[in-house]
């Protein structure tokens, strides 16, 4: 039993927080909002560079070869920083399903995604809207029971926009050209594995916008004074930053233990996902609540940067399953009739 | 990350299992699931034959290092012990306070004599323990300590006069570790003394206090010109605090697997009262017992991540054991008011008179105590504010 992460994990995931801290700047998120793309080509190239792209593409096809465990903490430093690329969806979502389909279409597209040549996007009808379609060169999408991979010219795209102006959502239609690639049993496990993967990664850009949101909190009331104290050594006011710090803390664990369940293809890994989904998400969300009470009025005005974490933490608590759905999984695990539940079930 | 047990540590879990079916028969089948926190005046008498048992099998003190006279039992295999202990409902331990306080502090600050003197008592299971913090005037502001402790050159003896409160079996206890004041003009964590006191001793008087259950696992014990060999005082004369502080730590341990594995029966107690009542079909319970279950998972692997070392080097919060305490007994609050929403309008009915509470009964009103004792939520939120999050602290009043 080792419930750590590895000197290599943690290097890395310091290295890459370096990296996005000094790049994706709240300034430069706000620029990215006055595009028609609202990406960031040299930013998304520089992401290549380093090879987080390719991080779960196998060696074989110019990747790293890693895992969901090994893109945990990353994926959490992309939160933190509010990313706008879609990297999370890249890494966790788009190339583990183009590995699960394998074959040519997996042989034509991984070297690309891995040498920043192209894009690949996934839709899901459980998410309504795909995440940048817009600025995809293929598409993975759930029509019905089937799955198809469409290229861009194959598909019309309807902008809808978001409460984020970071995310960029599309309606999708299919045209003709596009290509059956998987039916029956094979897409529906594609379709939930990504759903899964999907979730994971939102739960953990949630722990790093959790955890900016008490970042800029302890210093505004560490900083801002009223009765000639700073606000931040009353207890009304730190007592609202506990409660954040704790439910953050414990949503750390259940989010590293559905990576872990995923990258070791555990069957209970859909009930380790919607665990993880739930408290961080909620962490997440009592995170804005809070820092937009101890902001005071500042909070509340669009320079302020905490609505950039914000807005972000809200769009994620509600996609790829809202709560309802995940709650619902892991009551229908735990009410199941020969459950693993009991003392001797710490890792069932 | 390896999120499993090896073999051999399965291995070590039939072997646990197979001494509790052999063992927890008979004379102490009617301790199943009795006899711990907040059902601590259960059983008593037998529970201490029961502490005597396990020492017998080499089942007390499994954490403990071999030369200690402990079973020197790896991470693993204190956790499985946990685990299977509660699996087979076994009583709640009247040794916990040795095994999980006392010991460990003087293993880590005593002096070899007293490791030879106190130690064996506790690993044989003969010997129990109090701890005496709290003061009347000495609660969320623990360092205002007022209870005096005078050495007696003539005698060679500490005296120690005062008042200690919430005294957890006082009334069953063989000895008790008190914090006291050696320097008698001294304030707030300075001039304090950590003394290790037998209670049957003229000097001492233990008061029951009854509790809203109808109970008493509390005491008040009075120290009137109370005496303790001059050997008996952990750490030097003034550095008490440094030694009590210590000793919280290990309450943030292996120890804490205990007290999740009882959660985790009294929880699954609740589904299976929610499933044969019914109340489980209703969407609402279904969702506050899927999310108990999801926060006992969640300390559960919390407990693992900071037994396997891992606290803090994620980013995660330095002082993560900090926040324990006000996350279980929250959790543990809510699960009470759940069990009588769990049970309907049979909550208010007792098993029989006079006052006797169901388990789930005396649980709801127990957990009362919880968000309070050793620290209370509000307290445990101003520590996690200032040293964990690194806040501006409150300014404070003078000592007097």
């Amino acid at each position: 039993m080792d419930f750590t992460f590895t000197e290599d994990q943690l290097l890395f995931q310091e290295s890459v927080r370096d990296f996005l801290q000094n790049e994706v700047t709240c300034e430069r998120i706000r620029a990215s909002w006055e595009t028609d793309s609202g990406r960031d080509t040299a930013l998304w190239n520089q992401l290549v560079e380093l090879g987080l792209t390719g991080m779960t593409v196998p060696e074989e096809h110019g990747g790293l070869g890693m895992t969901e465990l090994d893109f945990v903490l990353l994926a959490q430093e992309c939160g933190y920083v509010a990313l706008p690329e879609p990297l999370v969806h890249t890494v966790m979502v788009a190339v583990p399903m183009l590995n699960e389909l394998g074959g040519e279409l997996a042989a034509e597209w991984l070297p690309k995604i891995a040498a920043g040549d192209a894009r690949v996007v996934v839709g899901l009808q459980q998410c309504l809207l795909v995440e940048d379609a817009h600025i995809a060169d293929l598409l993975l999408l759930q029509q019905g029971n089937v799955l198809v991979a469409a290229t861009a010219d194959q598909v019309f795209l309807k902008h809808n926009e978001s409460i984020d102006p970071s995310r960029k959502l599309f309606s999708v239609e299919v045209q003709a050209g596009a290509q059956q690639i998987a039916e029956g049993e094979q897409a529906a496990t594609c379709v939930a594995n990504a759903l899964n993967r999907g979730a994971l990664g939102c739960a953990a850009q949630a722990l790093g916008l959790a955890q900016r949101m008490v970042d800029l909190s302890v210093q505004y009331t560490s900083e801002r004074q009223q009765f000639g104290k700073p606000i931040g050594s009353f207890q009304a006011v730190k007592h609202h930053m506990a409660n954040v710090a704790v439910q953050l803390e414990y949503a750390r664990a259940p989010t590293h233990r559905a990576a872990y369940a995923i990258a070791n293809g555990q069957e209970l890994a859909a009930y380790a996902v919607s665990h993880a989904k739930i408290v961080a998400c909620e962490a997440a969300n009592l995170a804005a609540k809070n820092s937009h009470q101890v902001h005071g009025a500042m909070g509340y005005t669009w320079e302020m940067d905490l609505h950039i974490f914000m807005k972000k933490a809200w769009a994620l608590a509600n996609t790829w399953g809202d709560t309802g759905f995940h709650k619902s999984r892991i009551g229908d695990r735990i009410f199941a009739p020969r459950a693993a539940l009991g003392a001797g079930a710490t890792f069932a | 990350m390896k999120l499993s047990f090896s073999p051999e540590d399965e291995q070590f879990r039939q072997e646990v299992a197979a001494w509790l079916q052999q063992n927890l028969t008979g004379e102490f089948e009617k301790l199943r699931y009795r006899g711990g926190p907040g059902d601590e005046h259960m059983f008593p008498e037998e529970r201490k034959v029961w502490e005597r048992k396990l020492a017998e099998g080499g089942w007390t003190c499994v954490g403990w290092a071999k030369e200690y006279g402990g079973r020197g039992c790896s991470i693993e295999q204190q956790v499985i012990f946990f685990e299977e202990y509660a699996r087979a409902g076994a009583p709640g331990r009247v040794g916990h306070i040795g095994e999980g306080l006392a010991g460990p502090t003087i293993i880590a600050f005593g002096t070899q004599e007293q490791k030879e003197k106190y130690l064996p008592g506790i690993v044989a299971g003969t010997q129990l323990w109090c701890q005496g913090y709290s003061e009347p005037s000495a609660g969320s502001d623990l360092a205002n300590v007022k209870t005096k402790a005078r050495f007696d050159e003539a005698r060679g003896k500490w005296i120690i006069n005062g008042q200690k409160v919430w005294t957890s079996l006082a009334h069953e206890s063989e000895y008790c570790f008190v914090i006291a004041r050696t320097e008698p003009d001294s304030v707030a964590h300075k001039g304090l003394g950590f003394f290790l006191i037998e209670m049957d001793q003229p000097g001492i008087e233990v008061r029951p206090i009854e509790q809203i259950t109808g109970t008493s696992e509390f005491n008040e014990v009075f120290f009137d010109d109370a005496v303790c060999d001059a050997g008996d005082i952990v750490g030097a004369p003034g550095d008490g605090w440094k030694v009590a502080m210590g000793l919280l730590g290990f309450e943030r341990g292996v120890s804490t697997l205990g007290q999740q594995m009882q959660f985790q029966n009294e929880l699954d107690e609740i589904v299976r009262l929610a499933k044969s009542n019914g109340a489980a079909q209703d969407p609402v319970i279904r969702q506050r017992i899927a999310g108990a279950h999801a926060e006992l998972k969640i300390m559960r692997y919390n407990s693992m991540r900071i037994l396997s070392g891992q606290s803090g080097s994620d980013g995660a919060l330095q002082k993560e054991a900090l926040i324990y305490k006000l996350f279980w007994s929250t959790w543990h609050r809510s699960l009470g008011e759940l069990a009588m929403d769990v049970l309907g309008p049979e909550c208010e009915i007792l098993e029989d008179g006079p006052y006797e509470l169901s388990r789930l009964q005396s649980m709801y009103l127990f957990v009362r105590a919880d968000t309070i004792y050793g620290g209370t939520n509000q307290i445990q939120r101003n520590i996690i504010a200032e040293r964990g999050l690194g806040m501006p602290r409150e300014p404070k009043g003078a000592a007097k």
